[in-house]
């Protein structure tokens, strides 16, 4: 599921580390990643493709670090791309369970 | 990042600022070959057929990318291995634990017994029914009428299948400490209907019985299997 809306969002400072989020960039679906940081009304300070050297570009770094870490969604939802469906995040956690029928 | 079954846990960890969700470990909402490494820890011993155990271990290998590690532990049948005895039998009555607890079983399970007045209580069999029991022998035909042993907390283990009492103590106390609960006029009859009990399934694992699940599946390797405080470990590799 994607697609987050949020009824609550907050900011919070995470120490940043260089080579955690560079081992991140790989394991992301950047166009998803993009599109919900637009969707929580974050301005999209990233690029449309990570590009080659992002590993040695720290302002690229920490632009990832603030959307990926220090921006949480406390209260809203995340919706599957293919069902609809709308999975509720609460206190910051996400509620990802089936109901007993979905499963 | 985590995730549990249980909400309530999981906002816990919500509160101490860990990234967690709720998912249910059938259907772990993360991507195939995601992830680098994983740990189960305490899971798979509450599954209650040996198929749901293999398809957890299947959902875990799924995550793995190909060469990514998986832990997992689960709650021994044996709690007394090589002469030494487990910490979850060596504490008895009174004692606090002060060290974190790697024996998953102990992490779920409460420390302190409440006394000879609820041992009864604990020793009696529950009149639980269990479909699908034992499906190594029985398949997919529900057993009529299988009774589930109530475990007494703090002694070693008798079947496999079992039902471990958790008592809970008014309002979010870690499990783990030693506190006596309200004292009421009127002795233990009233003690008991202030702190629920709930027992909760566990299948405790034999001696090579999680290496041998693992080893069913072709898409992880085996690396390492050991014994750790009273629970089965194994690492496996995905290939």
């Amino acid at each position: 599921p994607r697609s987050p809306q949020a009824a609550e969002v907050r900011v919070r400072p995470v120490p940043f580390n260089a080579a955690f989020v560079s081992r991140l960039v790989p394991r992301l679906r950047w166009d998803a990643l993009r599109e919900a940081a637009e969707s929580l009304g974050r301005p999209s300070e990233l690029p449309p493709e990570p590009s080659p050297g992002y590993e040695a570009d720290e302002e690229f770094l920490r632009r990832l670090h603030h959307v990926l870490l220090e921006v949480e969604v406390l209260e809203g939802s995340l919706q599957c791309p293919d069902s609809g469906r709308r999975f509720p995040i609460s206190r910051g956690v996400p509620n990802l369970l089936l109901s007993e029928d979905e499963a | 990042v985590g995730c549990d079954r249980s909400k309530n846990l999981v906002d816990i960890c919500g509160e101490k600022h860990f990234q967690a969700f709720v998912c249910d470990a059938l259907s772990v909402p993360i991507r195939s070959g995601s992830c680098d490494a994983c740990i189960s820890i305490a899971v798979i011993h509450h599954f209650s057929t040996a198929e749901r155990r293999l398809a957890t271990i299947r959902e875990l290998a799924r995550l793995l990318r190909p060469g990514g590690t998986a832990l997992i532990y689960v709650w021994a049948m044996e709690q007394e291995y090589k002469n030494q005895k487990s910490k979850y039998l060596k504490e008895k009555n009174g004692s606090k634990n002060k060290e974190k607890e790697m024996n998953t079983g102990t992490a779920q399970s409460p420390l302190n017994d409440q006394g000879p007045d609820n041992c009864s209580q604990d020793s009696a069999w529950s009149n639980q029914l269990l479909n699908d029991f034992k499906d190594e022998s029985c398949g997919a035909m529900p057993v009529a009428d299988f009774r589930l042993p109530v475990h007494t907390n703090r002694t070693s283990f008798h079947s496999q299948d079992l039902l471990v009492p958790w008592h809970l103590k008014g309002h979010r106390k870690k499990k783990k400490e030693s506190i006596d609960t309200v004292v009421v006029p009127g002795g233990s009859k009233e003690l008991q209907e202030l702190s629920p009990v709930f027992h909760r399934y566990y299948h405790v694992f034999s001696e090579g019985e999680l290496e041998a699940v693992c080893r069913s599946l072709d898409c992880v390797k085996v690396q390492k299997s050991y014994y750790d405080q009273g629970n089965w470990c194994v690492i496996l590799e995905k290939l």
